[in-house]
């Protein structure tokens, strides 16, 4: 598998793409005040595959939602390619966050109305690629996760594992920084994650910095760097 | 996000939930069809209105004998021209020439009018004669001449015949020069007028005469220095009002009446207009209020699809923010495809209005209290303002949800729980 159209080189010159710095996160439920961050602090450097491990209820998910961006820290800072979130407006953090980090859930990955292609293309059409491109790279990439002969599926049609890897190439439509994926194969079975897996391998051999949640040693192996969480907190 | 893409998105929303869509659409379209149908044929209704009546000009006033009076209980009709015996004919050259001196007037024209006997090809049959003061009718007159020309002075033998007396009441058409028998005298037939349509259609199956003959001819007994009515030309139309009132005064005080003796009555055909034109204009306000509602609950079926769809749609929109969407994307998403409702139930409903409204006249239901058909009529800016109302209802019933969806935070939207 190679990835000709795919660069991970950007102009941008930094040392961490992400940075989370005394990260908290409390949850109100009511009067109740849950914490699900305890002062976390964490990097990724540009080309890593870090694999993000604990028990249940540890605060990964929350974790990733940071790095992603997809949630404001109650205290702390995230510092997104070397930019404090903070500063930006909610359309501009939308904005970079499309364009800067491609994002695969454990499920409901896929826009049910439109086909794996147009999947595919809907980041791009988001970010107001050019047609031409659009076309291209959605074909280069199905073709990548090998599901050009399902183009015009729509997701009630593709099973698990197909439905993860129409996710994973459509979170590299718009050439991310990182790759973030939250138990991409928790609903898979060993093969279909398997392959899943596999293609994030090769992505990241080639270049694409990948940070991704499992339960699973074996998965855990397969990545450089592996941070374990406790209680809302690194478990060194 | 090109608009393009929205649109595409939103439509394959629609497209998604079809029976759903459908079913929003239904509640759209029969609100759009009634509002369609009832103000089409409330405009029929005020057009009918206005040709019957149309064909007394803005700035005819009228003088006939008789006054209705309203006495408590007690209301009295003093008279009515068709059973009145010659005595209530009480009209006179006197009222003629002081009605001429108040200022404002510019024609005033004795009428003699009845109904007579008349022979045309061994064929009898009754009309109703007008006769009139040759000078000044065609002053007067706008029905216009079809054929031939108007009365003159020096006519005394000569007759204008109403278009649908003179095409279609005989065997064969009355021409010019045609001899014809009324009330026992010759006449000859020297114009024959257009076909005017209008509401008491005596213009256009009457016979019009010098008023010295008509008092020969017809079967009432009119006195020399008689008539039974008088009809004014206003300088201006504006004039009517004060003028009927002015008139009013001076007949009242010529003749030596009080209001209570009053024995003449003053019509002012346009203003009697504007009422009839008010009443149907409120009948069709009302009509339209209740075709309002059935829109509005158009309105809230929309709002309710939306909201639905927007809680279906809780994980898309998460992921539409994850992947970069913004609140205004996510607005426009939803808010047009509730347009897409309006839209399309407003395009099928205009559709069904108009068909309703052309069948209408085929139905023959006979017009309020006027008896002649019903008619309906659609113009452009009924359709243009019916299409608009539903577009712009969809949106707004589709705001609400619509801010609700763009409002959402990614990270709740995507939560992963099913
Ligand atoms: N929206 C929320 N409101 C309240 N509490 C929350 C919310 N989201 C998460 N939590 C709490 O925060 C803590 C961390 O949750 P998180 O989802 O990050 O765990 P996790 O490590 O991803 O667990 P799992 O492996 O089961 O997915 C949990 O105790 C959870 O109950
Ligand atoms: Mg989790």
């Amino acid at each position: 598998m190679v990835l000709p159209i795919y660069k991970t080189k950007h102009d941008e010159e930094f040392l961490n793409i992400i940075e989370l710095d005394d990260v908290w996160k409390i949850y109100k439920m009511g009067e109740v005040e849950v914490p699900a961050l305890k002062g976390l602090s964490l990097k990724v450097a540009p080309g890593e595959f870090l694999a993000l491990m604990g028990p249940s209820g540890s605060g990964k998910s929350t974790a990733i939602n940071m790095i992603g961006c997809l949630d404001i820290p109650t205290k702390g800072r995230v510092l997104l390619a070397g930019q404090d979130i903070a500063t930006l407006t909610e359309l501009e953090l939308s904005r970079i966050r499309g364009k800067k980090i491609g994002f695969v859930f454990q499920s409901h990955n896929l826009y049910p109305t439109l086909t794996a292609l147009e999947n595919v293309q809907l980041p791009m059409r988001v970010h107001e690629f050019r047609e031409a491109e659009i076309w291209n790279r959605s074909e280069e990439l199905l073709q990548l996760v090998g599901l050009s002969d399902r183009a015009n599926h729509y997701p009630s049609q593709l099973s698990g594992g197909q439905s993860q890897r129409v996710a994973i190439a459509r979170a590299l439509s718009t050439n991310p920084l990182l790759l973030l994926a939250d138990e991409p194969t928790g609903n898979l079975d060993t093969e279909a994650g398997k392959e899943v897996l596999d293609i994030f391998t090769q992505l990241n051999e080639q270049g694409v910095t990948v940070v991704m949640i499992t339960h699973d040693e074996k998965i855990g192996g397969r990545a450089n760097k592996i941070v374990r969480m406790i209680d809302g907190t690194l478990a060194s | 996000m090109r608009l393009l893409d929205i649109f595409l998105l939103s439509l394959s929303h629609v497209k998604k939930s079809r029976m759903r869509s459908w079913l929003t659409i239904v509640g759209v379209i029969i609100g759009v069809a009634s509002v369609v149908a009832i103000i089409s044929i409330g405009q029929g209704m005020q057009e009918n209105v206005q040709q019957r009546l149309g064909g007394f000009g803005a700035d005819i006033i009228t003088v006939i004998p008789g006054y209705f009076r309203a006495t408590g209980a007690h209301s009295e009709m003093h008279t009515d021209r068709s059973v009145s015996t010659s005595s209530s004919i009480n009209l006179t050259d006197k009222d003629i020439k002081v009605i001429k001196q108040v200022p404002g007037v510019m024609y005033v024209n004795g009428i003699v009018s009845g109904k007579a006997d008349l022979k045309y090809d061994n064929e009898k049959t009754v009309v109703s004669v007008t006769g009139v003061d040759t000078s000044i009718w065609r002053l007067m007159d706008n029905t216009g001449i079809d054929d031939g020309r108007y009365l003159q002075a020096g006519d005394s033998n000569s007759i204008v015949v109403g278009y649908n007396l003179a095409h279609g009441t005989f065997l064969q058409s009355i021409t010019l020069n045609r001899p014809i028998t009324i009330g026992g005298k010759n006449f000859r037939v020297v114009g024959i007028l257009k076909q005017s349509g209008g509401f008491g259609g005596s213009s256009d199956t009457g016979i019009y005469m010098p008023a010295e003959m008509a008092r020969e001819v017809i079967t009432e007994k009119v006195a020399n220095n008689q008539f039974t009515s008088i009809v004014i030309k206003a300088s201006d139309a504006s004039l009517v009002e004060y003028l009927k009132a002015d008139i009013d005064q001076k007949l009242m005080s010529s003749r030596q009446v009080n209001p209570r003796t009053k024995d003449f009555t003053v019509i002012a055909s346009a203003l009697i207009r504007e009422q009839m034109s008010s009443v149907t204009q409120t009948l069709s306000l009302f009509l339209s209020a209740i075709a309002t509602v059935s829109l509005l609950v158009g309105a809230i079926g929309i709002a309710n699809t939306m909201f639905m769809s927007v809680m279906e749609r809780t994980k898309q929109i998460g992921l539409l923010k994850a992947i970069g969407a913004g609140e205004r994307e996510i607005m426009k998403l939803f808010l047009i495809e509730s347009g897409i409702f309006g839209l399309v139930g407003g395009i099928i409903g205009v559709i069904f209005g108009a068909a309703i409204s052309l069948l209408i006249p085929y139905l023959g239901i006979q017009a309020l209290g006027f008896g002649g058909d019903m008619k309906a009529t659609i113009t452009a800016e009924t359709i243009f303002f019916a299409l608009g109302f539903s577009v712009v209802i969809g949106i707004l019933s589709g705001i609400i949800p619509a801010r609700h969806a763009a409002k959402m935070r990614p990270v709740d939207a995507i939560r992963y729980d099913q």
